[in-house]
């Protein structure tokens, strides 16, 4: 059996990983010279729930990639406004760390081969085709390609291209998938109206920062600067994708994060203004480019999707990460991609396709943002173990724990112990 | 499997974005046909959207006639002239590959006398072009009336000449088939000069209802394998055509075939080709603007689609596949 997977970010490769455990032959289709998306320029890991998230994620036997984030871990149980236990993991080690892996497990990578379309017959893909016309069959496809831009989109419903670590203009635009099979994509907003969201952090290069800067990251992983009065913009927040991080504190103060880089909690920021801040007179941006100008566009392209992943209206398409839904986040990524992997094979053995219980922090999320996208105000959210909405939720449901052992029993109990482990062919 | 993937061929050049994407008629942005997402499916390198968005939302400004002076004129035959014509190098080094062509006019007459005509030689050292010209009817005729030393218009620089370009540009280290038929002898030179150092090529040419080969001078200057016979016969491909297809896909690996002939040959030779070989073809389209906007190019195809062949690069097969009457 094949299962195809389109796009190798977090989502598709915990996809393609949970696939080939369960016995499938897998490929992964990545349209840059590089794995990971937008993993390439994240680093946080086990914030606020994403913690509780991860170890359940070990428990269900999907934790592969959170094992390697953690082995290439910079700073370890970090504070920051309104996030405990942070860790962050080294965006300029981890690439490397996890192609070596998902080789070894014998999943075959094809890098700079972006898919444009699919074949169908009725409502089965039988193949994708590459930008070249070459066609690829396949028995389950999983479409991972996340809701970044392409450059039309960052100029229509943003400030344009601002040259992410995507960089469409060198390795082609995204293309929807589901689209393309006909399934007509959903829209997140950031405001009445207002389709798509800024992405919420850019880099920064250390080098370009003053030595004190630096030395405290390197201590401390973490330095806040207050932002001088005339530059606080409190509008800016209502952009953001990523909501947990839409604090007051994220407009008055810049807040750093060593992730490798200097990980700026905010979309964009002049460059002038971002040089007037003591120790960023040499500021430079590392990504996007452009983080002077504006930040890549957002959940434009979501497909309707079951709480086990499928793709409505079409038999054999699966979907994991953004493209499945208002989820930010590598965490959430990796989680719903693993479902994804496990149910495409489940599906091509007949057997009855797995919906994790509400029990677990992970089938809660998915359950909820499923419900909650298909409500007016639930497209101006955003849904991540992390922080904002669904973390208060996590909270009042006592999802949200550090316990690793109780994660591990609650697992146990609902007989879902290394489910995503098993080989079903 | 067959999927068409397409081009433009002014996207990503100063002539881009154009007057189709003023009226959403854009050939290939879904943002520039009226559509509120991106679907880029067939993609150039550049942003279609983008370069409209910073160009004010206008087009950019259209080719313009330039003078030229024709320094050699020779007849060939009473119906076909060899024109060599000085132009200027901003126009010339845009003409150097496969599949270029220029209008050309005599400087009195109106602009419905442009007549396409494909360079077969560029000199970029001395700023010439060559082409050989076919006196059919009113426009050719106009332009025969030229002599050496007089001024003449042109219009340029145009690439579709030619389609399947993608295919040609992948040629390295292959044996390539190229057929040529009458007047198609002339475009077919600049697809010899620019395979025959890296391949190896085969060089079919059919006189057509000339008595001599017409491009001697240029299969000396770029050595191939001369195979002169009929190609085509009462619509069909003569019996020594289709063996040769035959015998040169089995025995030489043929992996590439250009015709430059009239669109009967080409389409025939599709048929016989089969897929087994990637393919290239002349663009025998009626082109009047050449810019995608007076429709004499348009060609209508199964599933209500409209093909704009000044505009559009794709492969031979998907010019006759599915095309319907109008
Ligand atoms: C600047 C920034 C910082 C962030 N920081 C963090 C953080 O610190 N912690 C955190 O948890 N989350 C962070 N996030 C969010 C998180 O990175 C994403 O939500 C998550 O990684 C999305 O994963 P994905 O697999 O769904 O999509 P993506 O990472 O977007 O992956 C999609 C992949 O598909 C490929 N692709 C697209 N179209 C095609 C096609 N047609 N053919 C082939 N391949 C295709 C793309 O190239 C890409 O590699 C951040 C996001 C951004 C933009
Ligand atoms: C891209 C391109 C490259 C060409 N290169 C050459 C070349 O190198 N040498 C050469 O002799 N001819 C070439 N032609 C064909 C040439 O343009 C026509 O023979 C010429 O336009 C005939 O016009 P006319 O007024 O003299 O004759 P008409 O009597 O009007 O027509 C004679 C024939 O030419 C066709 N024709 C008329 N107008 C056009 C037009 N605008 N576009 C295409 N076909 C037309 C008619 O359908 C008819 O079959 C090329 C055509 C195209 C589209
Ligand atoms: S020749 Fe005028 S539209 Fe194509």
């Amino acid at each position: 059996m094949k299962v195809v997977i389109i796009g190798g970010g977090w989502s598709g490769l915990a996809a393609a990983i949970t696939a080939k455990k369960a016995g499938a032959d897998v490929e992964i289709y990545e349209k840059t010279d590089m794995l990971l998306g937008l993993g390439n320029i994240g680093g946080i890991m086990r914030n606020n729930g994403r913690y509780t998230a991860a170890e359940e994620l070990i428990a269900l036997g999907a934790g592969d990639l959170i094992n390697l984030t953690d082995s290439v871990t910079k700073h370890k149980n970090i504070y920051f406004p309104g996030h405990h236990h942070a860790w962050l993991y080294d965006v300029n080690k981890i690439e490397p760390v996890v192609k070596e892996y998902v080789e070894d497990l014998g999943i075959k990578i094809f890098l700079k081969q972006r898919v444009i379309d699919v074949k169908k017959e009725g409502d089965t893909i039988v193949g994708i085709i590459l930008y070249d016309g070459q066609f690829i069959t396949g028995d389950a496809f999983i479409e991972t390609t996340g809701s970044t831009g392409p450059m039309g989109n960052c100029l229509r419903y943003g400030n344009g291209c601002s040259m992410c670590v995507l960089r469409c203009p060198a390795f082609g635009p995204r293309v929807s998938i589901s689209a393309r099979a006909g399934v007509p994509d959903l829209q997140g907003e950031r405001e009445e109206g207002v389709c798509g969201a800024f992405s919420g952090s850019c880099k920064i290069g250390k080098e370009t920062l003053s030595k004190e800067i630096c030395k405290e990251l390197d201590e401390k992983g973490v330095v806040i600067i207050k932002i001088p009065k005339e530059d606080i913009n409190l509008e800016k927040l209502k952009q953001k994708v990523c909501q947990q991080y839409a604090l007051k504190e994220f407009a008055e103060n810049i807040i750093l994060l060593d992730t490798g880089h200097a990980k700026l909690m905010t979309s964009y920021y002049p460059l002038d203004k971002l040089r007037n801040i003591e120790g960023m007179e040499n500021a430079k941006y590392i990504d996007p480019y452009a983080g002077g100008k504006g930040n890549s566009i957002r959940y434009l392209s979501m497909a309707p999707r079951e709480n086990n992943m499928k793709v409505d209206g079409i038999k054999n398409l699966f979907c994991g990460g953004e493209k499945s839904g208002l989820f930010v986040g590598h965490t959430e990524a990796i989680s719903t991609g693993s479902l994804a992997g496990h149910n495409s094979v489940r599906w091509y053995l007949g057997m009855p396709l797995l919906t994790l219980p509400k029990s677990t922090a992970v089938g809660d999320l998915i359950s909820y943002e499923g419900n909650m996208t298909n409500t007016l105000e639930g497209k101006r959210k955003r849904y991540t173990f992390a922080g904002s909405e669904y973390f208060v939720r996590m909270k009042e449901k006592k999802l949200y724990s550090t316990d690793t052992e109780e994660i591990n029993n609650r697992v146990k109990k609902l007989n879902l112990q290394n489910i995503f482990g098993e080989a079903i062919i | 499997m067959n999927y068409e993937i397409i081009d433009c061929i002014d996207a990503g050049t100063q002539f881009c974005p154009c007057h189709l994407a003023e009226s959403n008629e854009c050939i290939l942005c879904s943002q520039l046909q009226g559509k509120s997402f991106c679907d880029c499916k067939n993609w150039r390198g550049t942003c279609i959207y983008q370069e409209f968005n910073w160009n004010n939302n206008i087009a950019t400004s259209e080719r313009e006639s330039s003078e030229g002076l024709i320094i050699s004129k020779e007849i060939i035959y009473q119906d076909l002239i060899k024109l060599v014509i000085k132009t200027n190098h901003h126009l010339c080094k845009e003409l150097v590959n496969a599949g270029s062509y220029v209008f050309l006019r005599c400087p009195e007459s109106s602009p419905y006398f442009d007549v396409p005509i494909s360079i077969m030689d560029c000199d970029i050292q001395k700023d010439t072009i060559s082409m050989i010209i076919e006196i059919e009817g009113i426009k050719t005729k106009k332009v025969n009336e030229l002599n050496e030393k007089d001024t003449i218009m042109i219009k340029g620089p145009f690439w579709n000449g030619v389609f399947g370009l993608k295919n040609i540009q992948r040629c390295t280290n292959k044996n390539v088939l190229l057929i040529a038929r009458g007047i198609g002898q002339a475009p077919i030179v600049p697809v010899l000069k620019q395979l025959y150092k890296q391949n190896t090529i085969w060089l079919v040419i059919d006189k057509g209802r000339y008595e001599d080969v017409i491009i001697k001078e240029y299969i000396n200057k770029y050595p191939c394998n001369i195979v002169e016979l009929k190609t085509i016969e009462e619509g069909k491909l003569t019996q020594d055509l289709s063996s040769l297809i035959d015998d040169y896909i089995e025995d030489n690996f043929i992996e590439h075939v250009h015709c430059s002939g009239p669109d009967i040959l080409i389409q025939e030779l599709i048929t016989k080709v089969n897929n087994r070989t990637a393919t290239s073809c002349c663009n025998n389209a009626k082109v009047c603007c050449g810019q995608g906007v007076c429709g004499a190019c348009t060609t209508r195809f199964e599933g209500h689609v409209v093909k704009r062949l000044c505009k559009l690069q794709t492969d031979p097969e998907y010019i006759f596949e599915g095309r319907r009457q109008i």
